[in-house]
């Protein structure tokens, strides 16, 4: 499905909204009746995908810097017995990005105990998480091309370790539409500093910016220029809209050919609306003591990627399609030092929340429709990297999928036996890419955007369905 | 005579698959339009209807034989005021003055239109405007881009250049050859050294551990950038796999890679040659003079250093640390090129490894430091230096086609050559002292006469800035893929005079913006919707929304705030306070007129846009773009209604307006009107507007809101 083509799209691309923005497109298309005008349709309107599934909206909670799956969901009883003996030979020489591939192996620390009917294997550093095993599953033999952080999370945002590609959560809006004009379509947040590379994480590179995602910050105004300044009174500021739109209704009734202009009408109707409608979304005050709690709110170590998870919960409960939280934004998760001290702050402060998330959204019926994707932009090393840290493993790593038509409670793909690299089953970046927008409905080949020559999609020329996942 | 070696040689430089295209091209002419040298088209004769189907110029008549053709024509001519707001937007990137509105409506000479179009292009702001548009396709930036984004303080002076180049007409020949081999070509112009950093553009991740891929990535990106801005062809595809629908191969692909496959960068000293010359003598007398302080400085330094050298370098693959251990003699060209990447990641400078000294020995070097300054003055500082391209010497590392288009598949070996389809030969490479020779006979290549797409590529471009879109609507994809052209014959015609003007971007913007087919008034009449709803026959002007850029310069000019001065270091303008936490922003300039300096003076920080400019559609600068998108979305009302940057303007605008016209309400609100958008409102205008000022918490406060939304207004962000 191509929706548009780039070549003509930019005066065709704009944003009509409904309410107050419906009674403008409204009144133009009554001139399409006299023949004058086709309005175009909305870039955002929601559209059906492929095939119709269970998934209509993405959380993505990214574990920013590289989670050690050998500490977390990946137990190698062979590392604990080759604990401090080099790397075997036949392994091979690995390029780490510090120079670890000769440094000695690296036991974990951690106790796994089976979990759920299923009997998932969960590190004692995610309690929390373990008791919702059974929605869990996990893929243990991801892998992907990238040595660092900001080309491996641009790559796990985007598909290429090189800046320059639309990101997953654009292709979705691209596809999918949205269903809450009055709010962004893709938002993303962090409860530490911002993302590793910036914004080229959720941007649309080749694609019109409507795509593009908008980076929440913290507070009431979470949109950037979302409120006027305090000393804008509020009654002015809408005497102001009211010029505006008087002297460019006039204007563009001169020009009544060019639906572009009354576009940028809307889209001044489409952010009063907004001014309204956002702070209500991320106005926590009617929620329940118990669901606060749940979520780890009153308790510090857990209240800002609480806050975000429940966040994310009723952005998607407003029709919001992809909502991406990172965890410790700024590659917190990088234990290139002390990983037992590292990864316990970092689960302490993920756990309760993601398990509340899942939780919640089930306990509301929203986890049938809603797809969580839980991983980071790689893995760590079973080598242990000045005594007591791990360094950066693309070679395999664990992600976990849960909700929106995912069958948990499984395990799908190993690495080898000490956890370095992926070997049954091994799901490429593009593999887990593909099977996402499958989960929404699409096939990822036919998910494309025309640009330079060439029909592109997320996946560039490579990409498998994981069907484990959802068979 | 034996006959197999002549053969044999044949086999060597000609690759077979090109030998097969050029056999092909033989037998029939049957390339893709692009192609192919222009045609000599004759220019249409065309019946005019009175004043309003009349052709000015050759480039009219092309456009009106097809309108007519399809039953239409042009629609009647702006009027002047739509005019001069066009021109003067379009040739300078900022709004004419109520003043050069006044002159030019009252200028009753015949040739009041063409003495508009000349004082245009003689401002000093017509470079600075067109220059935007190729620092988008050079994928210009002032920072590496990547996690650390580190500074490129010298970048700034490629965009002065091109300012300069487009202000001084410099014929786009010697533009291109300047910015592809301006070390070899012109290696004592110091312009043209500064010019070449056209090719270190790209992002970088300076710490990258895995340098061979590193290499490939970049060697990739001066091979699409390339064919993207000079060609407009897109060669990405054939990185992997033969093109599928342009005659471009794999091979293809490679041998225009080999041009670069010596590069290295450099940063070299720029001004004047005496001032070059005077700082190496005095170099030469400080290092004579503190010669033994250093000598002892650096015995106690070397164990210091040796010890950092050795645990940095201990991250890499012991083959580059090899290659970084050779003396720079024993080192082949690609162990020099990895080599010199590695010692950007390994090396320290003194002060670094002082600071790590410790006890007597720190004692020493201290005191050492001290007699050194009594030996001597201070070290002199070097001149400013510019960021270049060279070659790593006058052998290039062997280029390889890459199977899958990965470097770790490398495959046989490929000498530089054009696009097979226009010249199978490999080509012709005559080495020189230091450098492989290679991007000069590229230059060569890409600037003749005849090349079939460099003059076609580049009269498009000016076209798509001019009338809103190319004559080919993708205007860096010349290929199958891409739209064909609207008019064949017009391009071909526009390319041959562009070569036949000496390649003089100035005359080509005249010969566009002096035609009728330029001066059409905007938005077509019912039939010309319904016939032509696309306006691909350009039987109307397009309307078009100004850029991020010029939507600043305007708001600042029409306040009285802009701060004109040209050239030099970039500006900080303000960020929104919001961004303030966000890593990676940046001090503002202590300066505040500093702050109100053109936007093509910002700072261009890859991690982070200036906010208006990326919310307003500008390109990212991690890779070549051509063709803007003109998104309208509510994060841009938003950020026109409540950021600083507006109300700021605003408050400065009404204090303007109040300053030259007092307090009387209709003077201020014509005043204002003029001032923003080029004209008297009407009387229902004035109305609405008298009736706003009203209302107003103070008169003050009232004439800053109008000003505000004076600024809001889709006529000001419009052109018609």
């Amino acid at each position: 499905m191509s929706i548009e083509n780039n070549s003509l799209a930019s005066r065709r691309d704009f944003l009509a909204g409904t309410g107050f923005g419906a009674l403008a497109l409204s009144a133009l298309l009554e001139q399409d009746a006299r023949g004058r005008e086709t309005a175009s349709p909305s870039p955002l309107a929601v559209r059906a995908p492929h095939a119709a599934t269970r998934a209509k909206a993405v959380i993505f909670l990214f574990m920013e810097g590289g989670p050690s799956h050998i500490d977390l969901f990946d137990p190698k009883p062979a590392l604990t017995k080759l604990h401090g003996q080099k790397l075997p030979a036949s392994f091979g020489n690995v390029l780490t990005p510090m120079g670890t591939g000769g440094n000695t192996l690296m036991a974990s620390k951690r106790t796994f105990r089976k979990h759920g009917r299923a009997g998932l294997d969960v590190s004692d550093w995610l309690p929390h998480l373990a008791t919702c095993a059974d929605d869990l599953a996990v893929v243990r033999s991801c892998w992907a091309d990238g040595l660092n952080h900001v080309g491996s999370v641009c790559q796990m945002n985007t598909g290429s370790v090189l800046a320059g590609r639309p990101s997953l959560g654009s292709w979705v809006l691209y596809g999918l539409g949205s269903v809450n004009q009055n709010l962004p379509g893709f938002v993303v947040m962090s409860d530490a500093g911002e993302p590793t590379g910036g914004p080229r994480n959720w941007g649309t590179a080749f694609m019109p910016a409507t795509y593009q995602g908008t980076y929440f910050r913290g507070g009431p105004s979470p949109i950037l220029h979302l409120a006027p300044p305090p000393d804008v009174d509020p009654r002015r500021q809408r005497d102001k809209l009211e010029l505006i739109n008087a002297l460019n209704e006039r204007h563009r009734q001169a020009r009544p050919e060019d639906s572009e202009l009354a576009a940028r009408i809307n889209a001044y109707e489409l952010a009063f609306r907004m001014q309204a409608t956002a702070p209500e979304a991320v106005d926590l005050s009617g929620e329940t003591e118990k669901t606060k709690e749940d979520y780890g709110l009153n308790r510090k170590e857990t209240a800002e990627f609480g806050r975000r998870c429940l966040l994310a919960r009723r952005l998607v409960e407003r029709g919001v399609r992809f909502v991406q939280v990172y965890c410790g934004g700024g590659s917190q998760w990088d234990a290139h030092s002390d990983v037992e001290g590292n990864h316990a702050r970092l689960c302490l402060r993920s756990d309760r929340p993601t398990a509340a998330l899942l939780k919640d959204l089930k306990q509301r019926g929203l986890l049938d429709e809603t797809l969580v994707v839980w991983g980071g932009e790689f893995g760590r090393t079973p080598m242990n990297e000045g005594g007591t840290g791990r360094d950066h493993n693309p070679y395999g790593f664990t992600m976990w999928f849960a909700g929106g038509g995912v069958k948990g409670g499984q395990v799908i793909g190993t690495t080898d036996e000490i956890g370095l690299r992926a070997v049954e089953n091994r799901s490429h970046v593009h593999d887990l890419h593909a099977t996402i927008l499958h989960l929404l409905g699409f096939e990822h080949t036919k998910l494309t955007y025309f640009h330079n020559g060439r029909d592109e999609r997320l996946t560039e020329n490579a990409g498998r369905v994981v069907s484990a996942l959802f068979a | 005579m034996n006959r197999l070696p002549w053969l044999a040689s044949l086999r060597h430089v000609v690759p077979f698959g090109a030998l097969l295209a050029f056999a092909s091209s033989l037998a029939a002419d049957d390339k893709p339009w692009a192609f192919r040298s222009p045609s000599r088209p004759p220019v249409p004769a065309v019946g005019t209807a009175g004043d309003r189907g009349a052709a000015r110029s050759a480039l009219d008549a092309f456009l009106l034989a097809k309108l007519q053709a399809a039953g239409l024509t042009f629609a009647p001519e702006a009027d002047r005021r739509t005019l001069i707001r066009r021109l003067t937007y379009d040739l300078t990137g900022l709004p004419p003055t109520p003043a050069e509105v006044d002159a030019f409506l009252g200028d009753k000479s015949p040739d009041a239109y063409d003495k508009l179009v000349e004082r245009l292009l003689a401002s000093p702001r017509h470079g600075e405007r067109w220059a935007a548009y190729w620092l988008d396709l050079a994928r210009y930036a002032e920072t590496d881009g990547f996690k650390s984004d580190d500074l490129r303080p010298a970048a700034w002076r490629y965009r002065d250049y091109v300012i300069r180049a487009f202000n001084a007409d410099k014929p786009y020949d010697r533009f291109l050859a300047e910015q592809f081999a301006g070390d070899e070509l012109f290696p004592d112009d110091a312009d043209a050294l500064v010019a070449t950093g056209f090719h270190r553009h790209y992002p970088d991740e300076y710490n990258a551990v895995n340098l061979e891929q590193r290499r490939q990535e970049i060697l990739n990106d001066l091979t699409d950038t390339t064919a993207a801005v000079v060609l407009g062809l897109t060669v990405g595809c054939a990185r992997c796999h033969d093109h599928k629908f342009d005659p471009i191969s794999q091979e293809d692909y490679y041998r225009l890679q080999a041009f670069f496959a010596a590069y290295q960068p450099a940063e070299v000293p720029v001004g004047k040659r005496e001032e070059v010359e005077t700082y190496r003598r005095a170099l030469r007398e400080w290092e004579e003079k503190t010669a033994d302080v250093r000598r002892r400085m650096k015995e106690l330094e070397e164990p210091v250093r040796k010890n950092f050298l050795a645990s940095r370098k201990k991250r890499f693959p012991t083959e580059y640390q090899e290659m970084f251990d050779l003396p720079p003699e024993k080192r082949t060209p690609l162990q020099e090129q990895i080599a010199f990447m590695v010692g950007k990641q390994v090396n320290v400078a003194g002060d670094e490894v002082a600071k790590s000294m410790k006890g007597e020995v720190k004692q020493r070097w201290e005191d050492l430091r001290k007699r050194m300054s009594e030996v001597a003055r201070p070290k002199p500082p070097a001149p400013p230096s510019a960021m270049t391209l060279t070659d790593v010497g006058s052998v290039a590392p062997p280029t390889r086609l890459l199977k899958r288009g990965d470097w770790r598949h490398p495959a046989q070996e490929v000498e530089p050559g054009f696009p097979s389809t226009c010249d199978a030969r490999t080509a012709l490479v005559t080495p020189k002292a230091a450098t492989t020779g290679r991007r000069s006979e590229l230059a060569r290549w890409l600037t003749a006469p005849d090349n079939p797409l460099t003059a076609r590529v580049l009269v498009n471009r000016l076209w798509q800035h001019h009338f809103g879109r190319g004559l080919v609507a993708t205007p860096s994809d010349f290929g199958a893929q891409g739209e064909p052209p609207t008019h064949p014959e017009l391009l071909d015609w526009l390319a041959r005079e562009f070569v036949a003007r000496r390649w003089s971007l100035k005359e080509m913007h005249r010969l566009m913006v002096t035609s009728a087919a330029y001066r059409q008034s905007c938005g077509g009449d019912e039939t010309a919707a319904r016939l032509d709803p696309e306006n691909r026959l350009l039987g109307h002007t397009n309307r078009r929304r100004l850029e991020g850029e010029a939507l600043r310069d305007a708001m600042l000019s029409v306040a009285g705030l802009l701060n004109a001065k040209a050239g030099g270091p970039s500006v900080a303008p303000e960020l929104p306070s919001e961004m303030g936490a966000t890593r990676g922003g940046w001090p503002t300039s202590a300066d505040p007129a500093e702050r109100d300096r053109r936007s093509v003076y910002v700072f261009a920080k890859r991690n982070l846009r200036y906010p208006l400019f990326g919310t307003f559609d500008a390109p990212d600068a991690n890779e070549t773009c051509a063709r803007r998108f003109t998104t309208t979305t509510a994060p841009q009302a938003l950020m026109l209604l409540n950021g600083k940057l507006t109300l700021d303007v605003a408050r400065a605008f009404a204090g303007r307006v109040r300053n030259e016209v007092g307090d009387d309400p209709d003077k201020v609100i014509d005043r204002a009107h003029r001032l923003a958008l080029g004209r008297l409102p009407d009387a229902d205008e004035r109305a609405t507007m008298r009736d706003f000022l009203r209302h107003g918490a103070s008169f003050a406060d009232a004439v800053a809101d109008l000003c505000h939304a004076l600024l809001n207004l889709n006529e000001f962000l419009y052109v018609d």
